[in-house]
């Protein structure tokens, strides 16, 4: 049974780190929410990996996903909102000539 | 064994209801044409459009008619007669008709075609309009059935079926059903008289087969999934069980068919705002009703 | 468990696929239909580890969510179809560093942490989905009514900065040219 806890647990920190690099190193806005999503992705699966395999008991472990799914969607909205104003300003969403914004 | 069953129903139901559009738009039944015209569709020329996106323009038919079936998988016929019986069955069914919209987004970015696109991107404006329809009167229907599970769900209306006891539930849910899908009057991702064919547009021969068969299964889908949920499943004097099913799935699929021949397209601009501004408060107060009449009436 | 562990693994390899394709490939709409897809492969992990319920919602939300991005890049990006060649990334060798060291730690944890006994049966779905509720409605009822307030917030919040603003400097000038 521990098997299969650690592919779930290797699987999610692979796409952390997948996550991790796209977040990184993508220069426009869109990009990096999506390196986010998939940082968020990997933290749920090991999050059900650990509900299922050490502590099926306690409902709080599926609590704790449904409220990341929630920061998910959340994060999103706000996220795409801040993108659609910092276009009307200033005509693209490029994080490298968002230098204006520093200060 | 449930699985062929419920497969060759489906079929059957995809035949009739291809019939029966077919006599109300030609005034003439006639039982072999949509077999005869399925089949040439496979025998006619099959022209892809100069750069499509290959994957997407292959997968988009075959994705839709995938989701059409496992839409069905779920519901049942008869109190045995269901491909899997899911705990969360309800909320599969939603699930899987998310995929509707990716199929859509595929079929519009795919053909490398402008009216096609603009069908695809517009099927996501119908999509932000009818997905919360979708879900509260499912909620609703769940809420009086205490499970999610479809066949508790047809047994909890048992006495009273659910278009009496929910009335308004019924009716926002038949309006998504139809949003979802693309029948007129909300059929702007094909619109034929003005797009050209929208997300039908660049496609010919074996895929086009696959694609209609798949929007007319899809409303099978719905058709079935409305009789589920609102009107008693399997439930009825005389007949067995499953001929209730299919008689009462085959009455709402025409009904959306009729539906959609007599009223005029609408644009998804304002079924955006009819259901953002009226239909939410409308499931919400749908919700409440349900949720002290549950609690209140023995 | 060997068929779990299949499963799992598999499942787990499609959304690594997948999410190593949202970064490969230069054209916008695939790389947001290839996070989809990731998003749809980790909610088939989660039905392979019988949480049916979250398998099931994460499958139903990621679908829509990940559209609507789709949407977005369509609208804010300079080469939506990928056809130009462009480079879109900088910083790359830190980030790749980030990427291994993070994902490097988690691995060590995840195979030298001792995890304790682990449960072999789960409890049964329709099961779940009652204490879920139940979970939902009664001890963490705090933590519903707050997360539906964030995201009332969210949606006001995200409506006000996207709404133009039209100043009487704007409207102004809008009114000497025509």
């Amino acid at each position: 049974m521990t098997l299969v806890l650690i592919v779930a647990l290797v699987t999610g920190a692979i796409l952390c780190g997948i996550g991790v690099y796209g977040a990184l190193s993508q220069t426009n806005l869109v990009m990096i929410m999506m390196g986010v999503e998939l940082i968020l992705a990997g933290a749920l699966v090991n999050l059900v990996a650990f509900w299922r395999f050490l502590h099926p008991e306690s409902y709080s472990g599926q609590m704790f996903v449904l409220v990341v799914m929630t920061v998910m969607a959340v994060e999103m909205a706000v996220g795409f909102g801040v993108a659609i104003a910092r276009f009307r300003a200033k005509g693209s969403v490029e994080m490298e000539e968002a230098g204006d914004l520093k200060g | 064994m449930n699985f062929a069953v419920v497969l060759v129903a489906l079929l059957g139901s995809v035949w009739l209801l291809a019939v029966i559009e077919g006599w109300t738009t030609t005034g003439r039944l006639r039982l072999t044409a949509t077999l005869l015209s399925g089949l040439a569709y496979l025998g006619r020329e099959s022209i892809v459009p100069r750069t499509p996106d290959r994957v997407f323009f292959e997968t988009a038919p075959v994705l839709l008619l995938i989701v059409a079936v496992l839409g069905a998988a779920v519901l049942p016929l008869a109190p045995t007669l269901v491909i899997a019986d899911l705990a969360t069955g309800a909320l599969f069914i939603n699930a899987a008709l998310a995929y509707v919209l990716v199929a859509l987004i595929m079929a519009g970015w795919g053909p490398n075609g402008a009216y096609a696109m603009i069908g695809g991107w517009r099927f996501l404006g119908q999509l932000i309009a009818y997905a919360m329809l979708i879900v509260m009167p499912i909620t609703a229907v769940a809420m009086r059935a205490e499970s999610l599970v479809t066949t508790v769900i047809v047994v909890s209306q048992d006495g009273l079926w659910n278009i009496v006891y929910q009335p308004l539930g019924f009716v926002l849910f038949f309006i998504a059903a139809m949003a979802l899908a693309f029948r007129a009057p909300f059929d702007l991702p094909t619109a034929p008289g003005e797009l050209g064919g929208g997300v039908d547009a660049e496609y010919t021969g074996v895929r086009l087969a696959v694609l209609r068969l798949a929007r007319l299964t899809l409303v099978i889908t719905l058709a079935s999934a409305t009789t589920v949920f609102y009107l008693g499943g399997w439930h009825g004097p005389l007949l067995p069980p499953w001929a209730w099913s299919l008689i009462k799935t085959l009455a709402v699929a025409v009904s959306m068919l009729l539906a959609g021949r007599y009223l005029p397209r609408i644009r998804e601009a304002d079924l955006m705002r009819w259901c953002w501004i009226l239909g939410i408060p409308l499931a919400l107060l749908n919700i409440i009703v349900v949720g002290l009449l549950v609690l209140v009436v023995p | 468990m060997y068929a779990q562990a299949f499963f799992v693994a598999v499942f787990g390899l499609a959304a690594i696929g997948f999410g190593v394709v949202v970064f490969r490939t230069s054209s916008m709409v695939r790389s947001a239909l290839a996070l989809l897809f990731s998003q749809t492969a980790v909610g088939c992990m989660f039905l392979a580890m019988q949480t049916e319920f979250l398998g099931v919602l994460q499958i139903m939300m990621m679908a829509t969510e990940m559209s609507i991005m789709a949407i977005f890049m369509v609208m804010f990006m300079m080469d939506p179809g990928g056809m130009g060649g462009m480079d879109m990334t900088h910083q790359k060798r830190f980030s790749i560093g980030a990427g291994v060291v993070a994902a490097g730690v988690a691995i060590v944890v995840a195979f030298w942490a001792d995890w304790g006994p682990v449960t072999a049966e789960a409890p049964d779905a329709a099961m779940q989905t009652r204490a879920l509720g139940m979970e939902l409605l009664g001890r963490s009822m705090l933590i519903f009514e707050t997360a539906g307030i964030t995201i009332l917030t969210a949606m006001i919040a995200a409506t006000a900065v996207a709404i133009p603003v039209q100043t009487t400097a704007n409207s102004a000038d809008k009114e000497d040219t025509e």
